[in-house]
């Protein structure tokens, strides 16, 4: 008996012991199995590490016998910098290295790895114009008070870049030649930040910016596809288009095919389309922009906008556009070999008039208007593939004014690199009911028939954004 | 005002999810990469556990592309772009930014670049500028032609997809172990298969293939194109069929999208022929996955260089 509870009492302690033990052997066990694991980590990465070094030690060796033997461009004589403005050795600058003038490029060369910098680029756009001396004496030709002359019609220096993980911005300063006397304006094109990693697939853009309306309003000159701006959008919106300061939000939902809404608050400064200025009654867009890739037929870009405001008369103006682009690029050509353009738009505008006894009366104004437009580059390889041929149809009434005009002609242009282009073109402009209300000179000229050849010089400096379809 | 903005609200509440920033998938990563060699070699690295898709078309040049919507549209619902880098596929950004898509942009968790780390060839010493032609300002981006240097590419791939699913970091390392034995031994068969012919000069039309000519030992005597994006003017043309023939050159590498015609005419002229290797994978028949696409072209030079 006594020997019974003897062992049932050690029993009793050894059994609550044995689970005990069996834990302390796995976590022994587990243990063991986690300290090979890390120690053939270890053995990985140091293989690894010597794989990459034996790798790049072939690699220097190899470079080192194709440095000698490999023609690399050298620098042309012309680039060469003057002794003062070369990084000596790898030493910082001086202040007076800092403050000494110094080439275009000498920025850039200090940029080394690991400098915080943006992209910045130059575009020049000038321009050259012939037309009859009475349309001169009018200023009614496409290039209104500039006529018969060869000028800067936009230089620009543009900055972008991402400003942290959150934004980015571009900011152009830009200069051009607006009047016959030479004199030049210098201001601020466009300067933006745009949020990128907004909620539910939207950006907001804000600042001074180019409408998103139509297809050619956000372009600026040198990007346009053509030498002037189609009539329509300069009877509608002025020489200087769409420009505002506000906000502009997209939405791009996640769809099998692409759909961008946009939607846009100004102040509605346009003196042309609006005016009122004032964000208490402000000028509103809309946009909706869709795509379809046609495979081995092309791709077509169709697009609608609206644009709301009011005038400085506080009277209602619309405008409402539609556009279409199609291009048609053959399998393993760089360009697209044909591209075409349009937009229709119609201006839909409260006046004030004021009636044969003096009374102001509103009436309403619908008029339209229209342009289409093509080019063709049809080599793609060579010499004669930095060829190109296009043409332009315009029609538009006046928003305000009676009448209509239209405009047609060709062009031609020459790129020698996709940073330097130029461009001949004519065009034949017939006017009716034509003109002292035009805002044309009124000053025994006449703009009823007008007759031009233009040139055009672009270049690109530096850094561009991409260009979008 | 009331009833404005309680629209506005519905409105929101219905297309939210419509325009809903996209996650994480419960199973795979929605990836797309600028061209299609990253393409191959993000699938290699992914696995099943991956879907890929590439912006460029193997038979484009990747250069310059055109940020073309339909683009966006891909990059929409991704979780990661794997891109080039060196400037190659700087078009890649606008499409980014086009897609309103925030896991892509600079600095997300979901931009991979490739060629992080890589030992690049041709970075200038000097000052350049354009008079140079289209010239690469952070050295030649054409490193995936050079098979030797898949292990860090795919070691960057993996580190980013890995960043955004971190439960399948091993099954990632297995997939891009598997794919680095069957290169090894690739690279074997290659090595062999050029041998007899290192130290062989040959010509290019655009300079895009050092990388994969320096691994073989080959060597690129000349390009076609005396600037980068440049037509090539009569006169280097005439230099170059004379270099050609003093030296003996037998062979002139060109991509599908180049400029066929001229490089015949030289390579007539040259007493030389012209030996059209993919560009890309998927450029040619037959070069459908990475090793394919370097075994065509390996076989192909070697046997231009007969």
């Amino acid at each position: 008996m006594r020997l019974l509870i003897a062992v049932a009492l050690v029993a009793g302690l050894l059994v609550p012991a044995i689970p005990v033990l069996a834990q302390d052997t796995e976590e022994i066990r587990r243990d063991m199995e986690q300290m090979r694991k890390q120690f053939e980590a270890m053995q990985d990465q140091y293989r690894k590490a010597m794989e990459t070094m034996a790798d790049r030690l072939q690699r220097l060796e190899s470079q080192g016998q194709q440095t000698a033997t490999t023609p690399v461009a050298a620098p042309p004589v012309t680039a060469q910098l003057p002794p003062q403005t070369q990084p000596p050795g790898g030493t910082p600058p001086s202040p007076l290295d800092l403050i000494r003038p110094r080439q275009p490029f000498a920025l850039y060369e200090r940029r080394g790895s690991g400098q915080l910098l943006f992209d910045m680029g130059v575009a020049g756009d000038f321009v050259g114009n012939l037309t009859q001396s009475n349309v001169e004496k009018n200023q009614g030709g496409s290039f209104s008070g500039l006529e018969n002359l060869f000028f800067p019609r936009e230089v620009e220096v543009s900055f972008f870049g991402q400003i942290d993980p959150y934004a980015r911005a571009e900011v152009r300063i830009e200069t051009g030649q607006s009047s016959r006397n030479g004199e030049l304006n210098i201001g601020l094109g466009e300067g933006h930040l745009t949020l990128l990693t907004l909620p539910f697939g939207t950006q907001l853009k804000m600042g001074r910016l180019r409408n998103r309306f139509g297809l050619l309003n956000e372009l600026h000159s040198h990007d346009r596809p053509f030498i002037d701006d189609p009539n329509v959008l300069v009877q509608f919106f002025g020489a200087a288009q769409l420009r505002e300061n506000g906000f502009e939000a997209t939405w791009v939902p996640a769809l099998p095919f692409y759909l961008q809404v946009l939607g846009g608050v100004f102040n509605g400064e346009n003196e042309v389309a609006f005016g009122r200025n004032t964000l208490r009654h402000p000028h509103a867009t809309g946009r909706i922009r869709t795509f379809f890739d046609l495979g081995d037929f092309g791709a077509i870009q169709l697009g609608s906008s609206i644009a709301n405001g009011d005038t400085p008369e506080q009277k209602s103006s619309t405008i409402i556009g539609f556009d279409m682009k199609y291009k048609y690029t053959p399998t393993g050509w760089q360009r697209a070999l044909f591209t075409a353009y349009g937009e229709y738009l119609v201006s839909l505008r409260d006046v004030l008039v004021t009636d044969s006894d003096g009374i102001d009366q509103t009436r309403h104004r619908n008029r339209q208007g229209f342009y289409v437009g093509a080019d063709v580059r049809p080599f793609a390889h060579g010499e004669l593939s930095k060829w190109l041929l296009g043409f332009r149809y315009d029609w538009t009434q006046y928003p305000v004014n009676p009448g209509q005009e239209w405009a047609a002609g060709p062009f031609i242009a020459y790129y020698p690199s996709e940073f330097l282009r130029f461009r001949l073109g004519y065009k034949h402009t017939e006017r009716t009911n034509c003109c002292s209300y035009l805002n044309f000179a009124d000053n025994g000229g006449s703009a009823r028939r007008v007759d031009e050849i233009f040139l055009q010089a672009t270049f690109i400096l530096g850094a561009h954004p991409t260009h979008p379809f | 005002m009331r009833r404005m903005t309680l629209l506005v609200l519905a409105a929101l509440a219905v297309c939210g999810p419509l325009g809903a920033s996209p996650t994480l998938a419960a199973d795979k990563l929605r990836v797309v990469t600028s061209i299609t060699d990253l393409k191959a070699l993000t699938e290699a690295v992914g696995g099943d556990l991956v879907e890929v898709d590439s912006l460029a078309r193997s038979t484009q040049n990747a250069h310059d592309l055109e940020a073309r919507p339909s683009l966006m549209i891909k990059v929409r619902r991704a979780d990661a772009i794997v891109l080039n880098g060196l400037d190659l596929d700087d078009w890649a950004d606008v499409v980014a930014q086009g897609a309103n898509n925030p896991n892509v942009i600079v600095g997300a968790p979901g931009r991979i670049d490739a060629s992080r780390g890589l030992l690049v060839l041709e970075v200038p010493r000097s000052r350049i500028d354009r008079s140079m032609g289209d010239v690469h300002p952070a050295g030649n981006p054409h490193y995936t032609l050079d098979p030797g240097l898949a292990a860090q590419v795919t070691q960057n791939i993996l580190e980013g997809l890995a960043r955004l699913a971190p439960q399948n970091r091993a099954a990632f390392e297995r997939n891009r172990q598997q794919f680095l034995a069957r290169l090894e031994e690739a690279m074997g068969r290659w090595n062999k298969l050029l041998e007899p012919y290192k130290g062989a000069p040959v010509v290019v039309n655009h300079n895009m293939w050092l990388y994969f000519l320096t691994r073989f030992g080959l060597v690129q005597a000349g390009s076609i194109e005396e600037r980068p994006g440049i037509p090539p003017t009569p006169s280097h043309l005439v230099k170059l069929v004379n270099q050609m023939k003093q030296e003996r050159i037998k062979v002139i590498v060109v991509e599908p999208w180049g400029d066929l015609k001229t490089v015949q005419r030289v390579a007539q002229e040259a007493g030389a022929q012209a030996a059209v290797l993919a560009s890309s994978v998927g450029a040619l028949k037959g070069t459908d996955s990475y090793i394919n696409w370097v075994d065509s072209n390996v076989k192909m030079l070697a046997q231009a260089l007969k």
